[in-house]
């Protein structure tokens, strides 16, 4: 998955935190040259956005309905089909296959990610001279695009490649997989390309919030005692609540997007006995493809569905564990 | 022009001649204004060609060039070429078509045309040959460019595929060497090799590269169908078009792929080569140190750098012949005339069809193949082989001629010979389920249930896009 | 003289020249170990670029058989710049790299104005139906791109957009995401300067170009970073909705020209050198911007 947000799925999450959603009305509104002015400003935009977001999105729903498809032969007509789309979708091994898939990156990289940045950031945030390069250094992967790092690893990960001579040697010989090739580590294989390339960019995110911690807190805590594990629980980790959910929860999200490597890295799309096949993957290869729009919007249509559940269930989660403590 | 009498020559005049009566009737399937070739360009015209960029353009941009300068100048075309990646180059032409962009002219590979004639997205150009043109190619070639009676391409060369081997490692071996396709190796026979040459310690990651690196697409289809219809089993059913079961997903077919999954578990199979060095020079990138791979299942493309590297020492072996026959493999790119911008046939937008098949007719003419056979390597689409010695008899891929001499696309027929890909316009989807298949198989799924499952799939394609 | 650094070994009847060495030394091994950790995470960072570096100037051969062993990092068989050429040549390099800046310029340029306007009007400007309107972007902005693209697909094809550049700008302009972030940081800004232009007689344009814009440099910065980098590295849509060399921007490339046969590693790794070389020599130099950019992006969000 790449690391930066190109939608807007992952900061949902955040609006009902601190800002107002409706701005204080200092005014009473009305047609004045500020209505005009208003509109005016945002007619760009809202043209754009109900051309192309708006409208797919509808279409989306309203395509699942039916048999609509890329290209037609002369005289074949798109026809309504109820919700044939959704129970092909759901009897389909492979939509499950993916599903569970990016439900195990999910559950693999989350947290890896999310606490590998996290420990960055840590050591970043140290007094050393010159741990502004390694600030540097940790974030250029972020700047090698995801489709050039994929490519990068193809070879890295060949079995004859650098990934299995640095385990050969750490492991005596005896470990060496085929990792793009074998379904049983063609998961692993692309777990270690996304985390690489991604955590960079979640490692700045923590590293800010780590830098507002009031170092007076830190004190505070020493003169009780605390060591560094219990200034970590009880200073550090509430002090970046908010940031640590915002990451974990654009984390989650973008795992559910994975789609770049997946499609790139492996010699078929969706990796050998689909071993690396995703929801993204799912819907780009009915829909473009297959051909077969009216089953691909409806897949997208379950994506949404998926993504927001996820959302939701992270939030209750994180929010049960806070209250607990 | 020397002209040998050999039976192989013989048959491949008949296959011509067979091919050639299927359109001396060709008038009478033209609709009424339908876009027909009446002999008249209207004027100087561009037409828009797309151009799949695979290996090497360059004879393919050869040609355009030499007739936008020639021909072309002389009758007013120019042709236009847009370039689009092999990888992806038919879901090109359908999202153009479903644009309205569709270009004037085509060049697809081999079975592609048919879903794209059963779309409406090309206009026949029977009106356009005439017989002597028509002599003048292989049957195969007549019959690749033909769907519902229409043809509706032609290509300017055949391919062809077999194993290349080192000879000296074989003879090291002492295994027998095939010398036509009716000598073939039998599958068994062709296990024992390999696990002979494994044995010896030839090929570092196993003795049989089959290029899996090309990944995804046309050639897991292409290379290894083959293998299923040499036992008897095939792509789909031929006798109705309409599905896939009991042939893909036979006993023929899976005994067949059950057995080249055994191959790949005790590594006989090279799937780790990123590039063609295995075969060449060997994995260390160092010619004749002795770790070249002896077998390399591809097809005529790989010649010029093979035999550049082996010299001597490189033999082309027939594909082996799982109990029906060594089937080889056939048909390549060809060139077509779409139906205009908007993909629908004789609406009014289609480009001159004269002016389209002036540029066809030079890209095929024996000035224009004979750039194509030097270039690529690739097998002569036509039975007039004076200026291909490669090709004839004696020649190293004479084999190549062999298979497309005794071409034939009845699964049933226990023949040695190419089978044609099946002309259905489901082809795209048949194939890239094959090709996954195939790697699932690879990879260590069980074979029956893989084949049952994409069986169901290919069945339930055709009967929901009504192919 | 402070006796009471915090290692020292209390009570335990060492000298001081003693303690203070013990403390030296631990300094050393707390350096030492801190500053290891950081040199070993910094090479699993950076090795995939030192290898595709070197490769770019290695026999094409050569980039996989030496891939396994230390010499995978050495430019031996030294082929100058040949891989280069041929990435340029055959990987269509310069239009692919064209293409990308002029989608990310596009994209950067024409958002940033279009978003902002949108994000001021929803904060500063009091107008009829704001409210709902500011309510719909909200909504809108858990809504992944993956669920809009087939559909997306379909519009590009029916308004005949397929395969072009425009197709790449036009439908990523207006994000509900970077309108939020401009609406909240506008928000915040304090209202005195706008009030005394207003009285001044300044229309709300100018007080928009002339102060408010200026104020929001913090958060242009940041939209403007965060969406060059998805523009750059772009690589879903592409994938949908271009074939061609003339439309196709680098991330595509990239992929495409890796699956080419004859795959010539050496020239791949060319490629991709070129991909990232510029953008890593930008992000070096302005790389407190950007990471500046990144971290507000986040605790603002």
């Amino acid at each position: 998955m790449s690391a930066i947000p190109s939608g807007g799925a992952e900061v949902a999450a955040e609006v009902a935190a601190a800002t107002p959603i409706r701005p204080p009305q200092k005014q009473r509104s009305r047609f004045t040259a500020d209505t005009v002015t208003g509109w005016l400003f945002s007619a760009p935009a809202i043209i754009l956005i109900a051309c192309f977001i708006i409208l797919p999105f509808i279409l989306a729903f309203y395509f699942s309905f039916t048999n609509e498809r890329l290209l037609s032969p002369p005289g074949r007509e798109t026809q309504w089909i109820g919700f044939d789309n959704y129970a092909r979708v759901f009897n389909n091994p492979r939509f499950w296959t993916a599903l569970t898939n990016n439900i195990t990156f999910s559950i693999v990289v989350v947290p890896l990610q999310t606490f590998f940045a996290l420990f960055l950031a840590i050591l970043v945030n140290q007094k050393l001279r010159g741990v502004v390069v390694f600030r540097t250094i940790f974030f250029i992967p972020i700047t090698v695009v995801m489709a050039a790092s994929a490519v990068i690893w193809v070879v890295l990960l060949n079995p004859q490649g650098l990934i299995n001579a640095f385990f050969e040697i750490i492991t005596f010989g005896n470990f060496s997989p085929d990792w793009l090739g074998d379904p049983a580590y063609a998961m692993a294989g692309i777990i270690m390309v996304s985390i690489w390339a991604s955590v960079g960019f979640q490692m700045v995110i923590l590293l800010a919030a780590l830098q507002d911690v009031p170092e007076s807190l830190y004190e505070a805590a020493r003169l009780d005692g605390a060591n560094n594990w219990q200034q970590f629980r009880n200073v550090t980790l509430p002090g970046i609540r908010n940031p640590l959910l915002f990451v974990l929860t654009i984390t989650t999200i973008l795992a559910f997007r994975l789609f770049d490597q997946v499609w790139i890295m492996p010699d078929r799309p969706g990796g050998p006995l689909d071993a690396t096949r995703t929801l993204m993957v799912d819907i780009v290869d009915t829909g473009l493809n297959q051909q077969a729009v009216g089953r691909g919007s409806a897949l997208s249509v379950i994506f949404l569905f998926i993504v927001l559940a996820v959302t939701i269930v992270q939030r209750r989660l994180v929010k049960q564990e806070g209250e607990i403590k | 022009m020397t002209h040998s009498r050999t039976s192989r020559q013989v048959a491949l005049m008949a296959t011509v001649a067979l091919a050639g009566t299927a359109f001396a009737a060709a008038p009478a399937a033209a609709q009424d204004d339908a876009n027909v070739c009446d002999g008249v360009i209207d004027g100087p015209v561009t037409l828009e060609m797309t151009m799949h960029t695979g290996s090497n353009p360059g004879a393919e941009m050869e040609t355009v060039d030499a007739f936008n300068a020639g021909p072309g100048a002389e009758l007013g075309v120019t042709i236009d070429v847009i370039p689009i990646g092999e990888q992806a180059y038919e879901t090109a032409i359908t999202s153009a078509a479903a644009a309205g962009e569709m270009p004037d002219l085509v060049d697809m590979d081999g079975p592609s045309l048919y879903p794209f004639a059963f779309n409406g997205l090309l206009s026949p150009i029977t009106s356009c040959v005439d017989q002597e043109k028509l002599d003048y190619f292989l049957g195969s070639i007549i019959e690749q460019g033909t769907y519902n009676d229409e043809l509706y391409s032609l290509g300017s060369f055949e391919s062809g595929m077999g194993i290349w081997a080192h000879k000296s490692m074989l003879e090291d071996i002492g295994a027998r060497i095939p010398t036509s396709i009716d000598d073939a190796w039998t599958g068994d026979e062709f296990e024992q090799v390999m696990r002979d040459l494994q044995a010896a310690g030839y090929g570092a990651n196993g003795p049989l590269d089959i290029k899996w690196h090309y990944g995804a697409g046309e050639w897991r289809a292409y290379g290894f169908a083959p293998i299923i219809q040499s036992a008897g089993g095939d792509l789909i059913d031929r006798s109705t078009m309409k599905g896939s079961d009991g042939v893909l997903n036979g006993p023929e077919a899976v005994g067949a792929l059950n057995q080249f999954q055994t191959w790949v578990d005790d590594g006989l199979i090279d799937l780790i080569a990123e590039d063609d060095n295995n075969f060449t020079v060997g994995p260390d990138g160092e010619a004749n140190t002795g770790d070249e791979t002896p077998l390399s299942w591809v097809g005529h493309w790989m010649h010029s750098l093979y035999s550049e590297n082996l010299g001597d020492d490189l033999v082309l072996i027939p594909l082996p012949d799982f109990g029906n026959g060594s089937k080889g493999a056939m048909g390549s790119w060809n060139w077509a005339v779409s139906s205009g911008p908007d993909g629908v046939p004789n609406s009014g937008d289609e480009a001159d069809l004269d002016a389209a098949w002036a540029f066809i007719d030079y890209a095929t003419s024996p000035e224009s193949v004979l750039r194509f056979v030097n270039g690529y390597g690739a097998v002569p689409p036509t039975a007039d082989l004076a200026d291909f010695p490669g090709f004839q008899e004696g020649g190293d891929r004479e084999l190549y001629i062999d298979y497309l001499s005794n071409a034939h696309s009845d699964p049933n027929l226990e023949q040695n010979g190419s089978m044609a890909r099946p002309a259905t316009a489901a082809y795209l989807f048949i194939r890239d389920r094959f090709s996954e298949a195939f790697a699932d198989i690879v990879a260590g799924a069980d074979v029956q249930s893989t084949l049952d499952n994409i069986v169901m799939q290919i069945d339930q394609e055709i009967e929901d896009v009504g192919y | 003289m402070s006796a009471a650094t915090k290692g020292a070994p209390a009570g335990q009847g060492a000298t001081l020249q003693e303690a203070n060495a013990s403390i030296r030394r631990q300094h050393i091994r707390h350096y030492a170990v801190a500053y290891g950790v950081l040199i070993l995470l910094a090479l699993f960072f950076i090795f995939p670029i030192a290898f595709m570096i070197a490769g770019s100037f290695k026999a094409d051969t050569s980039v996989i058989a030496d891939s396994g062993s230390l010499k995978a990092f050495i430019p031996e068989p030294f082929v100058g710049l040949e891989n280069y050429q041929q990435a340029a040549e055959r990987g269509n390099f310069w239009t692919s790299f064209r293409n990308s800046a002029i989608i990310s310029a596009g994209i950067v340029f024409g958002g940033l104005l279009i978003n902002s306007l949108f994000g001021y009007a929803l904060a500063r400007v009091p107008f009829r139906g704001k409210g709902l309107l500011l309510l719909i972007v909200v909504a809108l902005i858990i809504v992944p791109f993956e669920t809009l693209a087939v559909p997306l697909l379909l519009i590009m094809a029916e308004l005949g957009w397929t395969d072009t550049l425009h197709a790449q700008i036009i439908p990523f302009l207006a994000q509900p995401l970077y309108i939020f972030l401009f609406y909240s940081f506008f928000l915040g800004i304090p209202r005195e300067l706008e009030e005394a232009a207003k009285i001044d007689g300044a229309g709300a344009a100018t007080t928009f170009f002339r102060i408010a814009a200026p104020l929001a440099k913090p958060a242009y910065a940041a939209a403007g970073i965060l969406m060059f980098l998805a523009s750059w590295g772009q690589y879903l849509w592409p994938v949908m909705v271009t074939r061609s060399v003339d439309a196709r921007p680098l991330p595509m490339g990239i992929a495409e020209f890796q699956g080419l046969p004859p795959r010539d590693w050496g020239d791949i790794m060319a490629y991709a050198a070129m991909m990232v070389i510029p953008l890593l020599i930008v992000f070096i130099i302005f790389q407190r911007q950007f990471v500046r950019g990144v971290a507000t992006s986040g605790l603002k969000g």
